[in-house]
């Protein structure tokens, strides 16, 4: 990943006002308005949700150079949807939101080159995860 | 290979019946929507309204300024064929989307031959500026070397890098097997790059010959993307030579 992208992505997160997970309930508020169907997939509390949602954007930030370990942790978790039904589908529903989500926080702030980082990277990491969900199913036996 | 509508459909058919594509519904249609758009009338372009209508059953009252929902579809599309292109073999035919629009753009690649030659060697003139500014050459200069670094990064790949004069007036070692050229024009932000990929032992044939289109903002990144889309595009115009 290039260092300039990456350098858009932190900013833009670095600029998320976070004290209170605000905006990832507005995240999760604008995924249930796009995809109603997604709603009941989402079975924790939602504070606990929200800091789930809140680590794993951490998580992906401090994982931008490694490549690898971002491919192995998203195909692993397309695995484990898989198992909760999410489709292939439904994860332009979760990259609206998100992008959705910096629009709402930052205004302004949130840059072209901001959302075209942000593009990229949901593009890359869900289609690892629905990679990980093939890979899952086509390793998985039926009874 | 002559590419027409028939071919190119029958191309996209085999595309979404793949793995990859048969559980994205929403991003076959797109597929599918944008590519008969481009056949229907070659010049027109595709608004990302005009997407979101057909494709993600948008309301009148859509905006895409605040519903990305095509530039997320889009950019996980482009990623979607690369992926496509490098575990499938091809067919003939290449489908692009570049970036900044939703027009397809369709390449002619060499279909497997199967017994073709293993000599992917590849002489990278530098790219020429064809405009009075300086600044323009120095683009051309930071874009050859973005390309040399991602095409070193193919280990089926020999890149030698040197003029062309120079490389005539060699005598001793190896001659590389293609030659690739480019040149670039400018006229305010808007860039074209003009490139021919020529098959040097094959009487000069051309094996591929693209115009990329971009807009100058970000230096560094519009060079990024030009080198990614043009490797990309080298990447599947040689693919039928690593076969066998």
């Amino acid at each position: 990943m290039h260092s300039i992208m990456i350098g858009h992505l932190r900013d833009s997160v670095s600029l998320l006002p976070m004290e209170d997970l605000r905006p990832v309930y507005e995240f999760y508020r604008r995924l249930f308005e796009l995809a109603p169907e997604a709603q009941p997939l989402f079975t924790r509390e939602a504070g606990q949700q929200a800091k789930k949602f809140s680590d794993m954007l951490a998580w992906v930030i401090a994982h931008l150079e490694h490549a690898d370990e971002l491919r192995k942790e998203m195909r692993e978790l397309g695995a484990r949807h898989r198992g909760y039904g999410v489709t292939a589908d439904q994860y332009a529903s979760v990259g609206s939101a998100l992008i959705w989500m910096f629009q709402h926080a930052l205004g302004d702030r949130f840059t072209p080159e901001m959302e075209e980082a942000w593009l990229e990277v949901f593009a890359f990491i869900s289609l690892e995860a629905e990679r990980g969900a093939r890979e899952a199913e086509s390793t998985s036996i039926d009874p | 290979m002559v590419l027409n509508a028939a071919v190119v459909t029958r191309h996209v058919d085999r595309a979404l019946s793949s793995a990859l594509f048969c559980k994205a519904e929403r991003q076959s249609r797109f597929l599918r929507f944008v590519v008969d758009a481009a056949l229907r009338s070659p010049e027109a372009t595709i608004k990302e309204f005009e997407v979101g209508m057909a494709v993600y059953d948008r309301r009148s009252d859509y905006d895409p300024r605040t519903d990305p929902i095509v530039r997320v579809e889009a950019a996980r599309l482009r990623a979607r064929l690369r992926e496509y292109y490098e575990i499938t073999p091809s067919d003939g035919v290449r489908i692009d989307i570049p970036k900044g629009r939703y027009v397809p753009k369709f390449t002619s690649v060499a279909a497997p031959q199967g017994q073709a030659g293993s000599d992917l060697s590849i002489l990278l003139s530098p790219f020429r500026s064809l405009s009075p500014d300086p600044a323009d050459q120095n683009f051309c200069d930071g874009l050859s070397e973005e390309v040399l670094h991602k095409l070193a990064q193919e280990p089926a790949l020999r890149v030698v890098t040197q003029s062309v004069a120079a490389w005539l007036e060699q005598r001793e070692g190896p001659k590389p097997r293609f030659l690739l050229e480019a040149s670039i024009r400018r006229a305010g932000a808007e860039l074209r790059l003009t490139l021919h990929l020529t098959e040097l032992t094959n009487g000069g044939s051309t094996r591929l010959s693209n115009i990329y289109r971009a807009t100058m903002n970000d230096i560094f990144i519009t060079q990024e993307r030009l080198a990614e889309e043009i490797c990309s595009d080298i990447s599947a115009a040689l693919r039928a030579d690593e076969v066998g």
